[in-house]
């Protein structure tokens, strides 16, 4: 394995001077569940890594007076999986990090390495998608607001500027009568998504008012279904309506064949699994959700 | 890179030199002769390597040695009771043929030891799901969590 050197900088001012320094041969590492790995199978070769871990900005779960939720970037995905203001508020970003690989992964990977990393199949990037989710990146010029839809830029590539970090990721509050769902299609428990879905829906009186789906590995980046999306507002969700969702889905997304699934395949299950999605948040609002669906 | 690192292993305070490029397992193998923990597939996926740090479980083969400043990891080693004793999981696992060829057990103990932790009394859902991140390519996994649920019947009769 390849030798590196190991930095543990404990402000984001000494991380951006670490990085500066090796002048774009050092990488930032959080869990490292992910790097680490690249770099021993030779596909990533740094000379350093910049250690995240010892960032106190980087942590901490706020909720600012209108309701709004700051999430530190070194957030654990075990956090998002135990702590009740994910499992109670976000059930849909809390169902993807149960999703995501095994206990032990999830004790050390982060929910801004997740995003960082920009695997299309990344599980927490559908449901903070359908949040609407603002990502804050940090620099050593400054700080900026993304909206989470413009960070991803392909796999592996994202729109950070080559020192930028995220710091915090802010999900907007959202108004009563919302249901979330994340749903993920693998052959075993701790397997990389074949396809992974998130379903928001704000409802008033029976009708959908807002809609907004996301969806995971069947693009070269975690992508909203907006067409889909703007087929569902305003409507009744019903069994009609369902049964074409399907197909619309199917029109939206560009899969590919690999090791895990073929192009067909992922397409279908796509389908399926967003229509599933929507059942499910439906149920969230509407937990008798017989007159809803009809 | 080398740094002297000092950490808790299994209640005793350690100090090590550690190369920069160096993962915990190493440090634990390597140079304290800590062998129980195992080398399996190096990336996360099987579990072998699995080891405690502050309570929670991680696979020793991704985690930086220098992460490990101040910390308190426990290994396999770590579960003996006095006077040589086994740990009421381990000779649970020996009782109910939760071992075959045995390279997978010291993380699968490990993993089972941190969901006891925190969860006394699981169900076989909950077991499954505890040790989702560790690979048995012998007993099917049936004894497995057979040996796992009557460990944690044991230990509620000793509360």
């Amino acid at each position: 394995m390849k030798k590196y050197n190991y930095h543990r900088p404990q402000t984001l001012k000494e991380a951006f001077r670490l990085m500066e320094k090796y002048n774009g041969l050092a990488r930032y590492i959080a869990g490292g569940t992910d790097i680490i790995v690249r770099i021993k199978k030779g596909v990533a070769s740094p000379e350093a890594l910049i250690s995240l871990r010892g960032l106190e900005e980087l942590r901490g779960i706020e909720v600012d007076g209108a309701g709004a939720l700051t999430v530190g970037s070194m957030t654990l995905i075990r956090e998002l999986e135990r702590e009740p203001v994910f499992t109670k508020n976000l059930p849909a970003l809390s169902q993807a990090a149960v999703a995501l690989a095994n206990p032990q992964v999830r004790n050390v990977a982060t929910v801004g390495g997740n995003l960082a990393n920009a695997a299309p199949s990344a599980d927490c990037a559908p449901p903070l998608l359908a949040l609407e989710a603002w990502l804050t990146l940090e620099g050593p010029g400054g700080k900026r607001d993304v909206p989470i839809s413009e960070f991803f830029q392909g796999p592996g590539r994202t729109c950070c500027a080559p020192l930028e970090i995220i710091t915090r990721i802010t999900i907007p509050s959202l108004p009563d009568k919302t249901g979330m769902a994340f749903l993920k299609s693998v052959r075993v428990n701790q397997d990389i998504a074949l396809t992974n879905a998130a379903a928001l829906l704000v409802m008033e009186d029976g009708m959908c008012r807002k809609c907004r789906l996301a969806v995971g590995a069947v693009a070269p980046v975690p992508l909203r279904l907006k067409a889909t999306e703007s087929a569902i507002e305003g409507q009744k969700i019903d069994k009609e309506l369902l049964g074409r969702v399907g197909a619309m889905v199917e029109s939206e997304i560009s899969p590919i064949t690999d090791v895990r699934a073929s192009e067909d395949y992922r397409r279908v299950v796509t389908g399926v699994i967003v229509g599933r999605a929507i059942k499910q948040a439906l149920r969230k609002v509407y937990p008798d959700g017989q007159e809803v669906l009809g | 890179m080398k740094k002297r690192i000092q950490f808790t292993v299994n209640g005793h305070a350690v100090a090590v030199k550690a190369e920069s490029h160096q993962m915990l397992l190493e440090v634990l193998r390597d140079t304290l002769h800590l062998t129980g923990t195992k080398y399996g597939c190096g990336e996360g996926e099987c579990g072998a390597c699995t080891v405690l740090v502050d309570g929670a479980s991680v696979d020793s083969c991704l985690y930086p040695a220098f992460e490990i400043e101040g910390r308190k990891v426990t290994t396999i080693e770590g579960l003996m009771g006095a006077r040589n004793q086994l740990h009421t999981l381990q000779k649970s696992f020996v009782e109910n043929g939760g071992i075959q060829c045995g390279y997978c057990t010291p993380g699968m103990i490990m993993s089972a030891k941190a969901l006891l932790d925190e969860t006394p009394h699981p169900g076989a859902d909950e077991i499954r799901r505890g040790i989702s991140g560790n690979l048995c390519r012998c007993t099917g996994y049936v004894q497995i969590i057979e040996s796992i649920a009557k460990a944690a019947e044991k230990e509620q009769g000793n509360e």
